[in-house]
């Protein structure tokens, strides 16, 4: 029997869906890992121990991976077409960074590590251009 | 007999208006604050059949991740092969839309949100 009532009853949810309503990004956790890299890679070519050497590129290519990651991130979830908009550049230096945290992980160049934090420093300008530091965070970063 | 007639006939209009008419609850807030959570709306399918969804309209749409689930944006474009719509929530901060997804294919958009019925205070078309 057709009521008003049944009528009127939804048969169904639709969803306004978002994935994470308040998604946390930071390009400095890519940064972290990269200053990482940086560092380890300075350690290495002081060192004469063998032994320490290879530790030393054990962790810096799980460093590198790590920071490829974040860039990812920064790129896949937290950059949208407004942003692009706005830098029109943003795809090629996150391709870039992408690419120098690869080289930064295949080699002991201080340079490609040099290179992998000025393009992460880029990511880091355009997530503050686009509100970043005061949307994605709780309160900002820790000072 | 022309009143039982006159109702077997309003029965059977319901029965078929029902067929391309539905009612949906909204929820999430992507839409906001054109559609907020709790809205209900009248939804149709009539259009879609005859037509491709507009720019501007707001449709149900089978999400491109989760068949089982269904979305409702707005279109914000239509593929220039018209065989897929780029859709948007209203509220771009607190939606996960075409932006991540990708354009939605046209088959996969059956539902036009037509008009509002419940809070009545917004009812409306949309």
């Amino acid at each position: 029997m057709l009521t008003l009532p049944s009528i009127l009853r939804p048969t169904r949810r639709v969803h306004a869906h978002c994935d994470v309503p308040c998604g946390v990004y930071d390009p400095e956790q890519a940064r972290i890992e990269a200053e990482s890299c940086y560092r380890i890679i300075e350690k290495y070519h002081a060192s004469t121990d063998e032994h320490f050497r290879q530790r030393c590129v054990v962790v810096k290519e799980a460093r590198a991976e790590e920071t490829k990651h974040h860039i990812d991130v920064m790129w896949h979830d937290y950059f949208k077409p407004e942003h692009v908009e706005r830098y029109p550049d943003l795809h090629d230096v996150c391709w870039k960074a992408s690419k120098a945290a690869s080289k930064v992980k295949q080699s002991t160049d201080l340079e490609a590590a040099k290179e992998l934090l000025g393009l992460i420093d880029r990511i880091d300008e355009m997530w503050k251009g686009t509100g970043g530091l005061g949307k994605t965070r709780l309160n900002g970063r820790p000072s | 007999m022309v009143a039982l007639l006159g109702t077997a006939a309003g029965i059977g209009a319901g029965v078929a208006a029902r067929r391309w008419l539905d009612v949906v609850e909204v929820h999430g807030n992507s839409m906001a604050p054109s559609l907020l959570p709790g809205d209900r709306l009248v939804v149709e399918c009539r259009s879609f059949s005859l037509r491709a969804p507009r720019a501007g309209e707001v449709v149900l749409a089978r999400d491109p991740r989760e068949p089982g689930r269904e979305l409702i944006k707005r279109v914000f474009a239509v593929s220039d092969a018209g065989d897929a719509a780029d859709l948007r929530g209203d509220a771009p901060d607190e939606s996960t839309d075409s932006r991540e997804f990708g354009a939605v294919p046209l088959s996969a958009i059956r539902w036009r949100a037509a008009l509002r019925y419940w809070p009545p205070q917004r009812a409306g078309l949309l």
